[in-house]
């Protein structure tokens, strides 16, 4: 892009083509003052207040609606401009209620800033104030002062250019304009809560925070979003160590400044009642554990945790270390994760994991970061939903795609809020995923000229075979194609076909491939990184590639593939597995399973759960330790971009910080590493993990920094396989971002946004069997059996169900086996 | 007096195609159709036409801003007639559709132009009918659609109703309320010309304007120019009304003296009162006072008797009125019609109406009235249209040319009165 | 909400309208001023199904339809009386003319007769300015008004 100088206010500055004035004045340090101009919105050229002179035009000129030109002169001080400032402001102020005394916006004020500096000394205003509806709710969380609104509508143009759902509009004319939704509807959406950060005013206003703080007492810490595998990041404002409300904290890599409602408002969780505070022994299990000692009730944490993990140090040594396992958490930082592992490794297992799905580190080709989106002329999005599962995400996409011209592909076994946008929608049917992928791999190898047969049978799929022709057409013809796909969402070993899929892409001379691996867990990717596996090391290292793991991490280190979680589970059950250690993780609730689930971890001599919350977990498990979590905790994770940011404390929990416990485990244990500070644990990674050579926290700094490449061996998927239903259905568990879980619980600020369960169903499959819009069936499947309101909307292809997961009350992974096998379930109408 | 426009504008059915071709309707095409675009471009510009909407603009120059080679483009005819004091267009509409139509197929073809929508202001419902009918013979004749008259130039017109909005008169919020949005103006540059409708090159041209056309296309673009001053050439609309004997649409030859559409062709002053002030063009241009009424109408002579000629209205008013009572009703209208956009004229508008209307209660201070003129400053030239501007206008020319009448609501107010 | 469905004849329209633009939206007015002229009246029923039509959110349809003054959120009468005050009519007496107007419909303005006939609203210039003063009543203007005039037409509408 070619480059224009400029001067302004005497000061000479070269800028890109097409930015605009008030933008080019911030690289000099001058500022203009604004309202309506938005960097990320765009200019809108409502409210006037950065009128500046430029030379050879007559009038004063809007700086943020202007573009820069060569050699343009523009003044901002100066006679001229001054009174035009002071005017405007004397109009905007005309009807401005007086009410900054009890105004949540005061003392971070845009209007009161720029009075400050830029104001009338006083007022002509000699009438009554137009008076308006003062605190009415937009929405059960945004309050809106319609006095205090200036109508300079970035909240509107939000609406309409990034948020793009258009709810929230102008309505009326001129001096009876306002800021509405249609017919007083609620705002109500995955992202409302971004107008009060960017409202200039005081008029829409966070409901939760109102009259709680004034700004100036609050302590911002500058932290990250838990709530999924984006990272967006927060501040964390605080007061009397009480969390009194997050805002986005914009990082352009990230989220681009601006963070979903569910980061705002969830991360309530932090005052929650079923906080575990205390490490404590619950009386399940057998009542006379074999290998168990007294446990000392009211016990310090910390000597809590020294005794559990020297009873699994006997365990293993009395049933061999096959005996113990270790389900990690998505959710964890990357020191508590990376500690862990080596904990266990340290005991002689790889029966590591913390997840239901098959997936395994590193990535075949580039891992893009999330605004190479962007840059990408093709977005293919495979088995991925984001605005459910990563919602900023979704308004990255809606931003490519609206704005710099990116094309959408979808892949995808149901209908998404994103195919709207979508250039080409492909639908494969529930569980042929392997077929569909393969299908599209096959597709660009004969385009190659590479006769490649992964045996896909796309008739199993109901793609069409013209579509898949598109498809194979789009993906070629890209210049750039940034892959995004989601493991968690794939059956069997599709993900591993998707590794191999980026291979063959990646083979087209012409085209420049990457790929988001974009799991909706907090950390999923540092989970991975850091070896939450039972067949790698952190950094991707294979446990065949013993050479390295010995160098690395020592002449014991065990070298055997461990079990992953659904072995695991199913080794409780059949007795083999006596003890396991579950961190952060509920598997009741969020693996396959169900009443089988519960069954295996009863059948466990011992189950340690160290969590933050109470779940249906803790409640079996015969030990249960605190968990410090978001919000008390700090270190960094990795998000679906590769990036690694830091997490920062922001509350004292009053329980000791996970890598500090599991670091006083290890010594026990006899490592003699030292982790005085959690950098210090950052700096083991740094020494032990590939892709994470360089890190350290100054270089993590505020805006985080991608990891090296973690490069992982060819993937080999295994065979296919039919698969056939008799007249049964299959289940798709869809995700709802505003599930009623253990983050969201009875008392969460987004309670009107639960759910009860719906079933999706195809046309033809209601019609078979004989059910319409608002029937309830009951859906049953391993031995589990579930009622949900059926919606007839074709989201997915016939033969299928989609059920999503508004609750862990639900129940619905239930209906999967324990194995992870193919759901079949079976309607029938309530 | 030449009438170009208005020949035959009382011709019993000349709305319907058979009188409009017999008077020698539609003649134009073939002679256009037999030259090239870009010369039918060149004959407008020599002409000397200017936009006869209110702005002013060089006609075929603006025709010639077109982004090149970007096509479709589109012709919008601004049919939204709304300035107080003009109803120039509404006539020609209701009696002479097929000149419009005319006038748009020249446009089209020398613009390179396929599609046409007339705007018309939502009031004009019955007008939009008696266009459509028009469209329709046009269509019959051959004069519309594909491969128009074997010259393989294709062209459809249609016409669009604004629903009650004075600022759709501005032409980027009348593409903004053509594409079905809130008749905002839009920010310029880009301009209509490299992107107007749908975002693509549009022309936007008045009504008048186009009736214009098929006259230099037929006749010359020298007779045309021979017509008017040296640099307002041409004919004009003018619609006479207020305190006159004999209201009406004229057609003048440009730098005509104005005390002759006032008192030649509209009759002269009501009542035989005596003349106080007009408004030359329109609500939106500042008002002058009767020791101006020999000023030639036209675009030179009235910027330099420090107004405009806007669209052609000309509003007369005499003395039986204290002229604040006219200003605070062009303020209203004002404020009734500012879309709310931007803060100056928003608040602005209201703010004025406040404080005349406060003068008028005689409860006001003899400062409201430089007041009133500073509040004026700072909403001149600081918006995103001219509607401010336009607002601004007569409350500084009343103030400029007829403070006394202001005065006059301050004599009688008892010593403390003032709120 | 119920839903709102368009006659079949208004479908027709709908088409007709539809074909003369290149993007839907464009028919968002027309589609407005069908549904006000045959109910009288634009309800968020009716926002809702135009939003479907045009695939536009119905805050969207409210946005638009709000700007503009000739849709109305309230049913108003059989015959709209649009009564100019701008400055030409009000140099030649309309607001005398127009508050007879309202005495003799027995509302003031900007109101609705108990019989749902008339509705009399104030308006600003409807480009007639040299038939000051004018009123337009639905489609048709009335100009170089009287006291009689007005009275005549008035009496003439059934």
């Amino acid at each position: 892009m070619s480059e224009v100088t400029l001067t302004i206010d005497g000061k000479s500055v070269t800028v890109p083509k097409g930015t605009k004035v008030v933008d080019a004045a911030k690289q000099v340090d001058v500022d203009i003052p604004v309202f309506c101009y938005h960097e990320k919105i765009g200019p809108l050229g409502c409210c006037r207040m950065c009128l500046v002179e430029v030379e050879k035009m007559p009038k004063l000129m809007t700086a943020c609606t202007m573009d820069v030109a060569p050699d343009m002169v523009v003044k901002t001080v100066g006679d001229k401009v001054e009174k035009a400032q002071k005017g405007v402001l004397e109009f905007t102020l005309l009807n401005h209620p007086l009410d900054c005394p009890v105004c949540d916006k005061g003392g971070e004020c845009p209007l009161q800033d720029n009075t400050f500096k830029y104001g009338p000394p006083d007022t002509r205003m000699e009438f009554h104030r137009a008076n308006n509806v003062k605190a009415a709710p937009l929405s059960p969380v945004i309050t809106i002062d319609r006095e205090r609104c200036i109508a300079c509508q970035r909240c509107t143009a939000y609406s309409e250019r990034i948020e793009q759902n258009r709810e929230l509009v102008m309505l009326n004319r001129g001096f009876h304009n306002e800021v509405n939704t249609f017919n007083n509807q609620p705002y109500d959406n995955r992202f409302s809560g971004n107008v009060i950060d960017i409202c200039p005013v005081g008029a829409l206003t966070n409901t939760d925070f109102r009259f709680k703080a004034r700004t100036w007492d609050l302590t911002n810490h500058d932290t990250l979003c838990a709530n999924c595998g984006v990272n967006c990041n927060i501040t964390f404002g605080t007061r009397l160590n009480e969390l009194m409300r997050i805002e986005a904290r914009p990082n352009d890599a990230v989220d681009d400044g601006w963070i979903c409602d569910k980061g705002r408002w969830g991360h309530q969780f932090v005052d929650s009642k079923n906080r575990i505070t205390a490490a404590r022994e619950n009386s399940v299990g057998k009542t006379e554990p074999t290998s168990f000692p007294n446990f000392p009730i009211d016990a310090p944490t910390e000597e809590a945790a020294e005794k559990v993990v020297e009873v699994f140090k006997r365990i293993a040594e009395e049933h061999g270390p096959e005996s113990i396992g270790f389900i990690g958490s998505p959710y964890a930082t990357n020191e508590e994760s990376f500690l862990y592992q080596k904990l266990f490794r340290l005991l002689g297992t790889n029966n590591i994991d913390h997840k239901p799905y098959q997936e395994t580190p590193g990535l075949p080709v580039n891992h893009y970061d999330i605004d190479a989106i962007e840059s990408s002329n093709i977005v293919l999005l495979i088995a991925s939903d984001p605005t459910e599962e990563l919602p900023i995400l979704d308004l990255r996409i809606k931003k490519a795609v609206t704005r710099c011209g990116t094309k959408l592909l979808s892949l995808n076994d149901q209908t998404t809020a994103l195919d709207k946008y979508a250039g080409l929608t492909v639908k494969y049917k529930i569980g042929s995923e392997a077929s569909a992928i393969d299908a599209l791999a096959e597709g660009l190898a004969r385009e190659l000229g590479e006769s490649i047969d992964f045996s896909s049978d796309l008739a199993q799929t109901g793609i069409p075979a013209d579509e898949m022709k598109s498809l194979v057409e789009a993906v070629r013809s890209s210049m750039k194609i940034c892959v995004v796909y989601n493991p968690a969402a794939l059956s069997g070993d599709s993900a591993l076909r998707v590794k191999r899929l980026l291979s063959v892409i990646s083979k087209i001379p012409t085209v420049e491939c990457g790929a988001i691996p974009a799991a909706p867990a907090t950390n999923a990717v540092g989970a991975m990184d850091m070896g939450l596996l039972p067949d790698f090391y952190p950094g991707g290292v294979p446990v065949s590639d013993s050479e390295k793991i010995k160098e690395l991490w020592g002449e014991e280190a065990p070298t055997k593939a461990g079990l992953t979680t659904l072995e695991m589970l199913a080794k409780a059950k059949s007795g083999e597995l006596k003890a396991l250690w579950v961190h952060r993780s509920n598997p009741v609730v969020d693996f396959p399973g169900g009443d089988q689930v519960v069954e295996a971890l009863k059948n466990l001599d011992l189950l340690v759960v160290h969590d933050m919350l109470e779940t249906e977990t803790t409640q079996l498990a015969k030990i249960v330790l605190p968990s410090s979590g978001p919000g008390f905790d700090e270190g960094t994770t990795t998000n679906i971009g590769g990036r690694i940011q830091a997490r920062r404390k922001a509350l004292d929990s009053g329980v000791p910080a996970d890598w500090k416990l599991i670091s006083i485990m290890l010594k026990k244990l006899g490592d003699e590493t030292e982790y005085s500070r959690v950098a210090k644990v950052l700096n083991d990674i740094a020494k032990r993990v590939p892709g994470y050579q360089e890190i350290n926290a100054r270089l993590v700094g505020k805006l985080g920094i991608n990891r090296e490449q973690v490069t992982v061996e060819n993937a080999s998927p295994g065979n296919l396989e039919g698969a056939n239903g008799n007249g049964k259905l299959k289940l798709r568990v869809a995700s709802y971002l505003f599930a009623h879980d253990k983050i969201l619980d009875a008392s969460s600020k987004l309670a009107h946004h639960f759910k009860s369960s719906s079933a999706f169903l195809n046309e033809s499959d209601a019609g078979s069997l004989g059910v319409a819009n608002g029937d309830r069936v009951r859906i049953s499947g391993n031995g589990v059996e579930l009622d949900a309101e059926v919606n007839v909307d074709n989201r997915c292809a016939a033969g299928g169900i989609v059920v999503p997961k508004v609750s862990d009350e639900q129940g619905v992974n239930g209906l999967v086996n324990l194995d992870g096998s193919p759901a079949w379930v079976e309607i029938k109408k309530v | 007096m030449t009438q170009i426009l208005f020949k035959d504008i009382n011709k019993e059915g000349l709305r319907t195609m058979k009188v409009y071709e017999e008077l020698g309707g539609y003649q134009s095409l073939k002679k256009a159709f037999a030259q090239k675009p870009e010369e039918i471009v060149e004959a407008v510009k020599a002409s000397g036409l200017r936009g006869r909407g209110g702005a002013g603009f060089p006609t075929g120059l603006k025709w010639s801003f077109l982004a090149k080679d970007v096509f479709p483009r589109y012709l919008c005819c601004n049919a939204d007639e709304s300035e107080p004091g003009t109803c120039k267009d509404r006539e020609l509409l209701l009696k002479n559709p097929h000149l419009l139509i005319e006038g748009m197929i020249l446009c089209s073809y020398a613009c390179r132009i396929e599609t046409g929508y007339i705007y018309m202001r939502g009031e004009f419902h019955d007008l939009s009918f008696i266009m459509d009918k028009a469209l329709d013979e046009a269509r019959a004749k051959g004069y519309l659609g594909k491969n128009i008259l074997g010259s393989g130039f294709d062209l459809d017109i249609y016409t669009h109703l604004g629903a009650g909005a004075y600022i759709c008169g501005e032409e980027s919020a009348l593409l903004n309320s053509l594409e079905g949005g809130r008749g905002e103006p839009r920010m310029k540059p880009p301009f209509p010309a490299v992107e107007g409708l749908y975002s693509k090159p549009t022309v936007i041209n008045n009504v008048e304007t186009l009736c214009v056309v098929p006259y230099i296309v037929n006749e010359g673009a020298e007779s045309y120019a021979a017509l008017g001053t040296e640099k307002s050439k041409g004919t004009k609309l003018v619609s006479v009304s207020g305190h006159v004997k004999k209201p009406g649409n004229y057609e003048i030859e440009l730098g005509t003296p104005t005390s002759e559409l006032i008192y030649n062709l509209a009759g002269g002053i009501q009542n035989d009162n005596k003349l106080k002030a007009f408004i030359p063009g329109g609500s939106s241009v500042p008002m002058l006072p009767a020791s101006k009424v020999d000023t030639p109408y036209d675009y030179e002579s009235l910027a330099e008797a420090g107004t405009m000629l806007g669209s052609g209205a000309l509003i007369v008013i005499d003395d039986s009125i204290n002229i604040v009572e006219a200003t605070l009703r062009l303020i209203s209208f004002y404020m009734h019609e500012s879309c709310g956009k931007c803060t100056p004229c928003r608040e602005g508008t209201r703010w004025l109406h406040q404080i005349v209307e406060r003068i008028m209660q005689q409860k006001g201070k003899l400062e409201y009235i430089t007041r009133l003129e500073d509040i004026c400053d700072n909403m001149s030239f600081k918006t995103f249209c001219p509607l401010a501007d336009a607002c601004v206008a007569p409350v500084v020319s009343s103030i400029k040319h007829f403070r006394a009448d202001y005065e006059e609501y301050f004599k009688n107010i008892p010593a403390g009165a003032a709120s | 909400m119920s839903e709102y469905t368009f006659t079949a004849d208004q479908e027709k329209e709908i088409e007709r309208i539809l074909a003369k633009y290149p993007v839907k939206t464009s028919a968002l007015l027309p589609l407005l001023t069908l549904v006000q002229r045959a109910d009288q009246v634009v309800s968020p029923e009716a926002m809702v199904a135009i939003g479907k039509k045009l695939d536009v959110s119905p805050a969207y349809v409210q946005s638009v339809m709000s700007f503009y003054t000739m849709y109305h959120t309230e049913k108003v009468g059989k015959y709209m009386i649009l009564f100019c005050i701008n400055i030409s009519c009000q140099l030649n007496g309309c607001d005398r003319l127009l508050e007879h107007t309202a005495k003799k419909l027995n509302i003031k303005v900007g109101e609705t007769t108990s019989d749902e006939k008339f509705t009399l609203h104030r308006e600003e210039c409807l480009a007639a300015c040299t038939e000051a003063p004018m009123m337009r009543v639905n489609d048709t203007y009335y100009g170089n008004l009287t006291e009689q005039r007005i009275d005549q037409i008035l009496d003439s509408l059934d």
